[in-house]
């Protein structure tokens, strides 16, 4: 039976996709800030704030006592804020970097020093469409969702020669907590421009992190997108 | 109280079991005296960080003790803890006897 960590468990695509994997057979070890309403068997949760590196590695170092192989680390678990750049206040630029890219880092460093004993895994990071698209508003998070794109190339390239893969799987707006505060026509203005006028759902998002587990059908290091970007 | 013949047997059975897996007979053999890093060492920089993570695991199977082997003490020593096995015997020891905050 395969192993998965996902982060952000607790509501939206981690909730969703920890579902979907559950349904499918694996085990699944969430990492959550608050409890998930995922009842399951296989599923097991740790309550952590994913910007503590220590209460990760806690987490992680618990998990591998019960021996059992890491398969898929899902870095989910994030934050959105859109403003204007210059009315973006710094406090909550620090925030996003420190959620969404040092708890990315914080998950990867830790699991993947699992896949190295291992000789084996693999890591998704979600990433966004913001970052290629370039879009107003949205420069605190584009940039912590940089960071992790670069941190994905990067640990791709050092993780090669272990048989670990990394990937970036990105979406535009889904509806999840994530997008509740965003001006709609804003939503649809990028729906239009990667093409899906109608949006993404969950289901189809958590399709799209499906088809990429198959490790012959992905390239280590690279970005994917639900979308198109030109 | 950890000893440092404990630790050293620890550090030399891994060794062996990665040398063998890199194919390095130097690594299998390995004594107080392997270099690890640096000029004539046997392990690139990634064999290095995958000596590292197993050492990390090793440490917990065997004695029971979850430690960060790279962390700002390890990396500000005048010679670093990872260029040669007895370096890295001396740091592991006192890091795992230290006590504890």
């Amino acid at each position: 039976m395969p192993n998965a960590i996902i982060t952000g468990t607790s509501r939206g695509l981690g909730r969703a996709l920890a579902e979907k994997l559950l349904h499918e057979g694996w085990n699944v070890w969430g990492f959550s800030r608050s409890p998930s309403p995922i009842k399951h068997e296989h599923y097991r949760e740790h309550l952590i704030d994913i910007t503590d590196e220590a209460g990760v590695q806690n987490a992680v170092s618990l998990i591998s006592q019960s021996s059992i192989n890491i398969d898929l680390l899902v870095n989910n678990a994030g934050a959105a804020s859109m403003n204007a750049f210059l009315l973006t206040p710094a406090k909550t630029a620090e925030a996003l970097i420190r959620l969404n890219y040092l708890g990315t880092f914080h998950c990867l460093q830790a699991v993947g020093k699992l896949m190295v004993r291992q000789r084996h895994g693999l890591v998704i990071n979600i990433t966004t469409v913001a970052v290629p698209l370039v879009l107003a508003g949205e420069a605190a998070y584009a940039a912590s969702k940089a960071a992790v794109d670069s941190l994905t190339k990067v640990s791709a390239e050092e993780f090669k020669s272990q048989g670990i893969t990394v990937i970036g799987l990105g979406f535009g707006p889904m509806d999840t907590d994530l997008i509740k505060a965003v001006n709609k026509e804003k939503i649809n203005q990028i729906n239009q421009r990667i093409n899906r006028p109608d949006g993404t759902t969950l289901n189809q998002a958590v399709d799209f992190i499906f088809k990429h587990l198959d490790k012959k059908s992905i390239s280590s290091g690279d970005l994917y997108y639900l979308g198109k970007i030109s | 109280m950890i000893t440092r013949s404990q630790i050293l047997v620890i550090i030399l059975n891994r060794l062996k079991s990665l040398g063998a897996e890199l194919q390095k007979p130097a690594l299998i053999e390995a004594t107080e005296q392997t270099r690890l890093f640096g000029d004539r060492a046997d392990l690139d920089s990634m064999g290095l960080v995958t000596l590292i993570a197993d050492l990390e695991f090793d440490l917990q199977q065997n004695l029971g003790r979850t430690v960060s082997l790279v962390d700002e003490k390890a990396m500000s020593r005048l010679t670093s803890p990872f260029r040669r096995v007895d370096y890295l015997a001396d740091y592991l020891v006192e890091l795992l006897n230290e006590p504890k905050s």
